[in-house]
């Protein structure tokens, strides 16, 4: 105990420095993994048999493979493919953005299709066109039912980033990494960043759950 | 033939294999109440939901106002505007209130100012007795309630038609008459009316004409009277037979 008070008042700096990569890099894979989850929603349930078939690839692919494999793949693959420079973490951030919309979209179609089949056929009785039905009608609907879901795919991805050390990107596990080479005290750093990130899914899925309170209110 | 408003034309719809409905060809007036009875699993669903393209036909022409709407270049969006429809289970939108079920379409497709496309809606709601739930969700209203958002719903778009299927089906028996009462007033106001139902009694009442559809065709069609008093095609002796 008296180590791990110690570590924090002298590194506590380092130990904030990874919060905040957590944070950012989290952050930004919930916000773009969702936005890039919805496209692939709507691919694999468009008409065209070619988008559907080519989410429904994406999909298998990113579910079927590690994630670390993945990381390693865009790590070493995206910088030979484009033709600016692109730092470690960007790689990163592409990586982990990409695997979580494989798992986003399927929440998401998931939900869509737990819509009652009545609410799409009175929207579109009345005349309402299909981007105002999925707006107004189908995606608030939706997203009650997928609420549960999702909270358990965005602590899974807050989770996931911690796989971003192994390119010493800087986030929590990397904090970890790097205390523990300088005072070899493996144990206290691993419970100070594990404390961190436990506070860090506790806050967010307590977020999430007045989220779901709010929107249930309806029914 | 001058006010024709529908017309269908070796209408045909199959589902994979099945074939639903074998050909129906039939015109509606402008005014006209229309009933359409017959048998479970007879196509009447599916003949009123192919003249709104609800389901897209595989066969025959079905004409709105001298147009085919089956017409790949037609405008779905703008042509379901002209005609309302009223399901079995309501399909009231849970995640609003019922003041913006009723605004909800008039508003993002006709454009109509807010305050304007409410005050409508009021004027509708008080119509069926609904005014004072107008803030309400509609997990707080009744199966009839709903029933009645629900044709208010439609009119708020101001259709030409109106398509009832078995509107009264799904609710409890106390409340069916409610529901008919507005449907009854809706007959009396010169609304073009398909209704398909099983309330024969209701039928006879409000209808001008009545369609026996049964096995994907049109068995038999005439007045109300005709077709209960003194039916010609066998089938259609033996469905109310069995009704009656």
């Amino acid at each position: 105990m008296e180590k791990i008070v110690g570590l924090l008042e002298k590194y506590y700096m380092v130990y904030l420095q990874g919060l905040w990569g957590t944070l950012w890099i989290s952050a930004v894979t919930v916000f773009c993994g969702t936005l890039l989850g919805l496209l692939i929603a709507a691919l694999r349930m468009s008409r065209s048999k070619l988008l559907n078939s080519f989410a429904g690839a994406y999909i298998e692919v990113l579910r079927g493979t590690p994630i670390l494999l993945q990381l390693y793949f865009f790590w070493i693959g995206l910088p030979k493919l484009l033709p600016f420079e692109l730092s470690d973490t960007m790689c990163i951030v592409v990586a982990l953005v990409i695997n979580a919309s494989a798992y986003i979209s399927e929440i998401i179609r998931a939900g869509i299709n737990a819509v009652d089949k009545g609410q799409w056929e009175a929207a579109r009785s009345v005349g309402l066109s299909e981007v105002h039905m999925m707006t107004h009608v189908i995606m608030p609907q939706a997203v009650k039912n997928i609420l549960p879901a999702l909270c358990n795919e965005f602590i899974t991805t807050v989770k996931g980033t911690s796989l971003a050390s192994v390119f010493f990107v800087g986030e929590l596990m990397t904090s970890y990494k790097s205390v523990q080479a300088a005072t070899f005290l493996a144990l206290q750093s691993l419970t100070i960043v594990g404390v961190i990130y436990f506070l860090l899914n506790f806050i967010l899925s307590r977020l999430l759950r007045l989220l779901e309170r709010r929107l249930t209110a309806s029914d | 033939m001058t006010d024709e408003i529908i017309r269908t034309q070796n209408l045909k719809k199959s589902f994979g294999q099945l074939e639903v409905l074998k050909g129906i060809s039939t015109t509606i007036r402008r005014g006209e109440v229309v009933s359409i009875i017959g048998p479970s699993g007879g196509g009447k669903s599916t003949f009123l939901r192919c003249l709104n393209l609800l389901e897209q036909p595989t066969g025959g022409k079905v004409f709105f106002k001298g147009q085919d709407i089956t017409d790949k270049k037609l405008n779905t969006c703008k042509f379901r505007q002209s005609m309302g429809m009223v399901f079995q289970n309501f399909n009231v939108f849970p995640n609003m209130t019922v003041l913006d079920n009723v605004t909800l379409a008039p508003i993002l497709e006709k454009k109509l100012p807010k305050a304007q496309a409410r005050e409508e809606a009021l004027v509708l709601l008080r119509r069926v007795g609904l005014a004072e739930k107008a803030n309400e969700y509609p997990r707080k209203l009744s199966g009839g309630q709903k029933q009645r958002l629900a044709i208010v719903r439609a009119l708020a778009m101001q259709p030409e038609v109106m398509l009832f299927d078995e509107p009264t089906s799904a609710l409890d028996p106390e409340m069916v008459k409610e529901v008919l009462n507005v449907i009854m007033d809706l007959t009396r106001s010169g609304m073009t009316i398909l209704i398909v139902t099983h309330e024969m009694a209701f039928a006879r009442e409000v209808s001008d004409r009545v369609l026996f559809i049964c096995d994907g065709v049109i068995k038999e069609e005439g007045s109300p009277d005709q077709i209960f008093t003194c039916p010609h095609d066998p089938s259609t002796i033996k469905f109310l037979s069995m009704v009656l």
